[in-house]
């Protein structure tokens, strides 16, 4: 009966400590930003930020969590604010959308870590994100556009 | 059809009602007035027709019917009304109307397929709006107190020009009581419509409606929702893809999961969902726990035993019996110009399954609450749906259709591709709903997903080409596969049959376009025949359907690539070879500007290209502008750009780099955009291995409603493309399919995802569909460039490196 920091909130998880991280946030605290598309870590649409770093939450179970910090989509900003929304809008990047709240969580981990990454490492970075509807050039495009934002002193700098 | 319409159409109404908050105003169906098309009417309002309503803070509601599934339909149908109504686009909102038998009368079929709704509706929409404009520039000038030949609409107001003042159309609604009348149709065909060239709003690309609520995790999908006292349901993996039976289920290990509710053996009397068994449970992981815990005895019928081999023999064995083959395309006397030809060239090919996989996986929840049936699921048709779970429970509950109430709450797709137009899950969980007397949510594992799949038919083909005098004289096509349009019919005898086989040749024999389209290509050849065999069994056992250019996603593969052979054959330029042959005569000639109407036997192919629809009896709509106007030479000319761009015949290629070429006019031969496609690949001479570095599409659709928009739609088109011919590959063993899940059925990534160069070509013809058909060039663009790269010629898609590195050893 784990403890969990989600979003600057604290929650109490009412579910067996072998479930996986991501049923808790979508299907007991509602926070369905997050999706499911795998279940095996293979697609990332699940992908969350435990301790600032892009995790598939499909594989990490609440029990393993212990005190971490956990941000979700709806925690990145609501306004649409973060450079890599800002940008993600402004190149037009979601088609059905599904993925990309875990293509979003992917790309600002990745930014937080490399704040000017090559293409390469764009492409290395959000490979492992599987999009159904192709939008992968206008990733590569967005994610270099958010860099440009939060460089030039973006809200989210 | 069970249902007629209860309306007629014999006139639209622009009228206006006060209520107790205020005032709204209508044109359109009075009986939509009562019948509500949004869940939540505004107070004050102007609904100048079922597909808008204008409320008297200026705002501008679009009623959206088809599915949002990452096309963007809403933003570009808002943009055809908006260009019209004259509205503000900052005052344009988007709604869904819910799907009811009341609806369905008023809105007619929500069905989203075929990447047709631009093409199906811009007329309506257009003459929608501006019939609210006309009826918001009278009553404005009455307001006015001006001349209306004086006034005009631009941005939500009407401007007299005399005395230059303008009044904003809430105000107008505020102040007028507008009772309008268009007679239909012959007001409404009247209508002048604005030209292309004169829009202000089409054309832009205005960021789509849809996107800020998909970059915050705000959008709901059907799996977002949420009802209370709801029980989740997870699937069992069936034994068989289909046909199995259940015999008993032992529950004794799945109950000693916490929270775990019953097993339920959904009833399969429709033949959907067979051998279905739904674990029941508190929490979604538990249920996924107690499926797997469940034994369930099963008898894995009719196709428990079938392979991918016994499937693929039995396609081209059931092809070499002429005498039932059913006549698709009949031109000239192909035997005997194949008889009198210099040389026969003859070639077999063969295509593999793949699936839909979409991001969101299958899933529907359901609720029966005060007498109704509520259904929350995204769908590529909330129509079908609901007909589909009335057949259903009517034979489930023993009751008259008529007596079954259900509403269908439509969702934004996570992905469709063809693959959210059955619907299993929604009577599964509407069964399971009964079962447990609780709602229902029934979520798809990706495992239980692909298990479910429905699979684009293996198919086998047999090419024959006769060369006389350096031309292609005579083309047989022999095609035999799976037909899904079988497996949609079948169910008339469960009252089902929403998608009828509806094509025929001469002899009256039954053919199912929707898996033999695309072989009627627009190539001008004198003597061409296609002939079409079917394959029940694999129609059944892999639940053969669409999938994104359905048909054409094979049969495109297979013409482009034999018609490379042939011009290699002659020793023509493939470019060369195609463009004397898109001459725009013969059959690559377009249809003159007859109009669109289902079943008018207006040409040679319209007469037996059309798949009955029930569509409401008065829902009809005035003929438009065909999409075949000009035929094959807007195809030539998209070949002509796209080889422009590409540098064909003229940019200098690194060693083992070739470029190929392929056209194509998906999605049916009544319905084509007109689109050229040329891909460069580089191929690893020692392991067959090969990279698409570039693909170069150049499209004609006629009109471009959202530019930005329908080149991504175009790159996500040609990425699919690739992907099927790269590495996408269903196979199957003892009645179910192999793959489970991303690792092993494995979709391109953005590793190997090529540069997509778009060319739009605005003709200006009547606008069509953009989503899906750049798909169609893609792989046999692919293959013939590995083949001008290497030499190596593969026959088979997808094509693989094994493939490469034996054709390579073949030629050598």
């Amino acid at each position: 009966m784990p403890n969990l920091t989600i979003n600057g909130q604290s929650y109490f998880a009412d579910a067996p400590s072998d479930t996986p991280l991501l049923w808790v946030i979508r299907e007991d605290l509602r926070l369905t930003g997050t999706k499911y598309g795998c279940g095996i870590g293979a697609c990332g649409a699940c992908t969350v930020h435990v301790n600032g770093e892009a995790v598939r939450s499909c594989m990490i179970s609440v029990g393993e969590l212990g005190d971490a910090h956990i941000v979700t989509i709806e925690g990145l900003d609501p306004a649409n604010a973060h450079p890599v929304q800002q940008a993600w809008i402004e190149q037009q990047v979601p088609q059905c959308g599904y993925c990309q709240s875990g293509q979003i969580m992917q790309a600002a981990a990745l930014l937080s870590a490399n704040s000017r990454p090559t293409d390469k490492q764009i492409v290395d970075g959000m490979t492992g994100n599987l999009c159904r509807c192709a939008t992968y050039s206008r990733i590569v495009g967005a994610v270099k556009r958010a860099a440009e934002i939060a460089n030039d002193g973006g809200r989210h700098g | 059809m069970a249902e007629q319409m209860t309306t007629t159409r014999r006139e639209f109404l622009v009228r206006s009602a006060a209520t107790a908050a205020g005032a709204f105003m209508s044109i359109g169906l009075p009986s939509m007035l009562q019948g509500g098309t949004a869940e939540a009417a505004p107070t004050a309002m102007f609904t100048p027709s079922i597909w808008f309503t204008l409320t008297q803070d200026g705002t501008t509601t679009m009623h959206i019917v088809k599915a949002e599934m990452g096309q963007h339909i809403g933003t570009a149908l808002a943009q055809i009304i908006a260009e019209e109504l004259e509205v503000r686009w900052e005052d344009v909102r988007l709604d869904t109307p819910l799907e009811s038998i009341e609806n369905f009368a008023i809105y007619g079929l929500a069905y989203t397929v075929n990447s047709g709704s631009v093409t199906t509706e811009f007329d309506r929409l257009s003459r929608a709006g501006a019939a609210g404009r006309i009826a918001l520039l009278e009553a404005g000038a009455q307001v006015l107190g001006a001349k209306l030949d004086d006034c005009y609409a631009r941005a939500s107001r009407v401007y007299d020009k005399a005395s230059g003042r303008s009044i904003g159309y809430g105000e107008i609604i505020q102040k007028v009581k507008i009772d309008r009348k268009f007679s239909y149709p012959e007001d409404f065909k009247a209508i002048k419509l604005k030209r292309f060239g004169d829009y202000n709003i089409i054309g832009r690309s205005i960021p789509a409606l849809d996107i800020p609520a998909k970059t915050n995790g705000q959008l709901k999908y059907g799996i977002d929702v949420f009802l209370p006292n709801m029980v989740y349901g997870a699937l069992v993996v069936p034994r068989a893809r289909y046909g199995s039976k259940v015999l008993s289920i032992d529950d004794s290990e799945a109950r000693k999961i916490p929270g775990f509710v019953k097993a339920v053996k959904v009833d399969d009397s429709i033949g959907k969902c067979t051998g279905w068994v739904v674990a029941l449970a508190e929490r979604f992981p538990a249920a996924v726990k107690a499926a797997k815990a469940l034994k369930v005895n099963v008898d894995p019928g009719p196709y428990g035993n079938l392979g991918l081999n016994d499937i693929t023999q039995e396609l081209s064995e059931r092809a070499k019996n002429t005498q039932a083959a059913a006549n698709w395309v009949l031109e000239g006397d192909v035997d005997k110009a194949l008889k009198e030809s210099e040389r026969v060239v003859e070639m077999e090919y063969s295509t593999d399954m793949i699936c839909h996989a979409t991001m969101e996986p299958l899933n529907a929840t359901v609720q029966f609450t005060d007498g109704a049936w509520h259904v929350h699921a995204g769908t590529q048709s909330t129509s079908f749906a609901r007909m589909t779970l009335t057949a259903y429970l009517a034979k489930v509950l023993n009751q008259k259709p008529e007596d079954i109430k259900i509403f269908i709450h439509g969702y934004p797709l996570g992905g469709g591709f063809g693959g959210k137009q059955d619907y299993d899950e929604i009577l599964a969980a509407a069964f399971c709903a009964k079962e447990a007397g609780r709602p229902v949510k029934l979520i798809q594992t990706r495992e239980t997903t692909f298990a479910t799949s429905f699979a684009r038919t293996p198919t086998y083909h047999k090419l024959r080409a006769g060369l006389k005098g350096g031309q292609l004289a005579a083309m047989n096509h022999d095609i035999c596969c799976g037909w899904m349009g079988e497996r949609f019919s079948v169910g008339k005898k469960f009252g089902t049959d929403w998608l009828q086989l509806d094509s025929w040749d001469e002899k009256k024999q039954d053919i199912d376009q929707w898996s033999i389209g695309g072989s009627d290509h627009w190539y001008d050849v004198e003597n061409h025949r296609v002939r079409a065999w079917d394959s029940p069994r694999t129609t059944w056992a892999v639940q053969a359907s669409a999938l994104r250019t359905v048909s054409n996603s094979y049969n495109m593969f297979v013409v482009e690539s034999f018609m490379d052979e042939v011009a290699h054959e002659l020793k023509r330029d493939p470019l060369e070879f195609r463009l004397a042959l898109l001459n725009g005569k013969g059959g690559s000639r377009g249809i003159p500007n007859t109009g669109y109407s289902p079943g008018t036997p207006s040409d040679y192919y319209m007469d037996r290209l059309w798949i009955s629809l029930p569509w409401p009896n008065d829902n009809a709509w005035p003929q438009y502008e065909s999409a075949t106007v000009g035929g094959a030479l807007r195809l030539a000319n998209c070949l002509r750009v796209a080889a422009g761009k590409a540098g064909w015949g003229a940019k200098r290629l690194p060693p083992n780099t070739g470029l190929g070429i392929a056209v194509s006019s998906a999605e049916e031969r009544q319905s084509p955009t007109w689109v050229a496609g040329i891909a460069e690949v580089t191929v690893d001479p020692k392991t067959g291995a090969f990279r698409i570095n570039r693909i170069t599409i150049a499209m004609d659709p006629g009109r471009v409603v959202n530019p930005m928009n329908a080149k991504a739609q175009i790159q996500s088109a040609a990425l699919w493309g690739a992907s099927q011919i790269l590495s996408e590959r269903l196979t199957f063993a003892n009645g179910a399919f192999e793959q489970s899940n991303f690792h092993d059925y494995t979709p391109i990534r953005l590793a190997d995802a090529p540069q997509i160069d778009v060319e739009l070509i605005e003709s200006g013809h009547h606008p069509s569909g953009i989503g899906e058909p750049a798909a169609t060039v893609v792989a046999p663009a692919v293959a013939n460039a590995v083949y001008n790269a290497v030499g190596a010629r593969v026959r088979h898609m997808p094509i693989t490196a094994e493939a490469v590195l034996t054709a390579m050893k073949k030629r050598a």
